[in-house]
């Protein structure tokens, strides 16, 4: 439980979506889309930044947010999602091979990928798992390719937020985590369109557990060094 | 399609399973008599529930199964309004190419979207409302704006439910709200839009979903 928590509802959403945004990553993310598009729509790109600041709590605001450890441990399974979506469309920006509509729509997503994985480190602090080391093995540097493996990250991205959402014990965080996971939702759909298959395919999506995510992930290889936790307040180990 | 056929049941089995005992559905319409007025409400259509609903507000008491109702009644609907919307475009908006197939494929969700809830509701889902899409139906230009319009209300309005509902209803409630965001990414696409403009969707609360489903055509 977060220390500003409610037990009743969520009285104080609205303060909690002005939380300031201090953030350079969420500037990147509306900039990003302005340029991307001439006209604003309803709900739009004035939301934008706003929507993101939801997870920079009052509580992270103020020193380490205290979440259950159930929460921290769903939090970081979240964040190496993020920082594997992050660094694919940041790697196929940088390839050059990205054109027309695939091009500007993988600078709007990694900008919101990036600004996923900054809010996340800022939750979680010290908590955090740090950065793995990935080989996307080519897949950045064909826009076909390009194409199949976001369509493939995205639609994992919202089976597992869906798996892990009923779960969250703090509802800050929950309210923050159903906003990610219909974003990666959207993403799924504009990667699909753009790729040329249909955006949507059933009436249901289905939850995946972390468990099954994770094997699919490893099955990718695409994670070359795992990440570590790291060191708490536990004396290093000696074995001699 | 795969997957499709056990969502309602699922459903209404999140509304009638309880973190501690299961309830009968005898006593789950017993339970009912203790919500009053919301009762007799609930018999008389939705809209009327609807605005009990938004004199309870959004911060709500700790989830439970009288509030995951309250709350199946509003998004009730919202489907109800796609369904009708997308309807009556088909009929007569002249929607064609990518724009039709979307209509089409979203119109088959929102028709299972709608199964669903009025399973999960029983005897206490409401009757269709009536609608006055205007203009909104009767061209391709106005079809797609609106749908756009639509499907993002549709997500923000789910999403600013979830804190509100039980884990199981909204785990139920989880498997929608991501296709309706896939229908309003999809329109966005095809008009050219940035189709996820925001990096956290901006939630609504129950009284902006239903004066926003007002303004685009719901009468009733």
């Amino acid at each position: 439980m977060t220390a500003n928590e409610s037990p009743h509802g969520f009285p104080n959403f609205d303060a909690f979506l002005t939380v300031v945004d201090r953030d350079a990553a969420l500037r990147e993310v509306r900039e990003t889309a302005e340029t991307s598009t001439s006209r604003r729509r309803f709900l739009g790109l004035t939301a934008a930044g706003v929507g993101a600041a939801m997870l920079f709590t009052d509580a992270t605001a103020k020193a380490a947010p205290r979440l259950a450890v159930s929460d921290i441990s769903i939090l970081n399974y979240a964040l190496v999602l993020e920082y594997l979506q992050a660094s694919f469309y940041t790697e196929a920006e940088r390839s050059g091979a990205l054109t027309g509509k695939t091009a500007a729509a993988a600078r709007v997503v990694g900008a919101t990928e990036r600004a996923h994985v900054k809010a996340f480190l800022k939750l979680l602090g010290s908590n955090a798992v740090k950065r793995p080391a990935f080989d996307f093995q080519g897949v950045t540097e064909n826009q076909r390719a390009f194409l199949k493996t976001a369509v493939a990250f995205e639609d994992l991205a919202v089976a597992a937020y869906k798996g892990q959402a009923p779960k969250l014990r703090s509802r800050p965080v929950l309210a923050a985590a159903v906003g990610i996971h219909s974003v990666e939702a959207r993403h799924a759909a504009w990667m699909r369109e753009l790729f040329g298959i249909t955006p949507a395919v059933n009436a249901f999506d289905k939850p995946a557990s972390r468990t099954r995510i994770t094997r699919i992930v490893a099955s990718t290889h695409f994670i070359v060094q795992q990440p570590k936790m790291k060191r708490r307040r536990r004396p290093p180990d000696y074995s001699g | 399609m795969k997957g499709n056929g056990d969502a309602p049941s699922a459903m209404r089995r999140a509304l009638s399973s309880d973190q501690s005992s299961y309830e009968p559905a005898a006593k789950f319409s017993r339970s009912h008599a203790i919500m009053g007025t919301a009762v007799a409400a609930a018999g008389l259509g939705g809209a009327r529930l609807i605005d009990r609903l938004l004199q309870t507000g959004d911060a709500l008491a700790t989830p439970s199964k009288a509030q995951d109702e309250r709350i199946l009644q509003l998004v009730l609907q919202l489907e109800y309004t796609e369904v009708a919307f997308y309807e009556q475009a088909l009929r007569n908006a002249g929607l064609q190419g990518e724009l039709r197939q979307f209509a089409q494929t979203a119109l088959g969700h929102e028709r299972q979207h709608l199964a669903a809830i009025r399973n999960a509701l029983g005897s206490k889902a409401g009757p269709k409302p009536s609608f006055d899409f205007g203009r909104n139906t009767k061209s391709q230009s106005a079809f797609q704006e609106t749908a756009i319009k639509l499907e993002d209300l549709a997500v923000a309005a789910y999403n600013g439910q979830a804190t509100n509902l039980t884990a199981a209803t909204l785990a139920a409630a989880a498997e929608i709200v991501s296709v309706e965001a896939r229908h309003a990414a999809w329109a966005r696409a095809i008009a050219g839009e940035v189709a996820a403009p925001d990096p956290v969707d901006k939630p609504i609360t129950a009284k902006e979903a239903v004066e926003g489903l007002h303004e685009i055509g719901l009468k009733s």
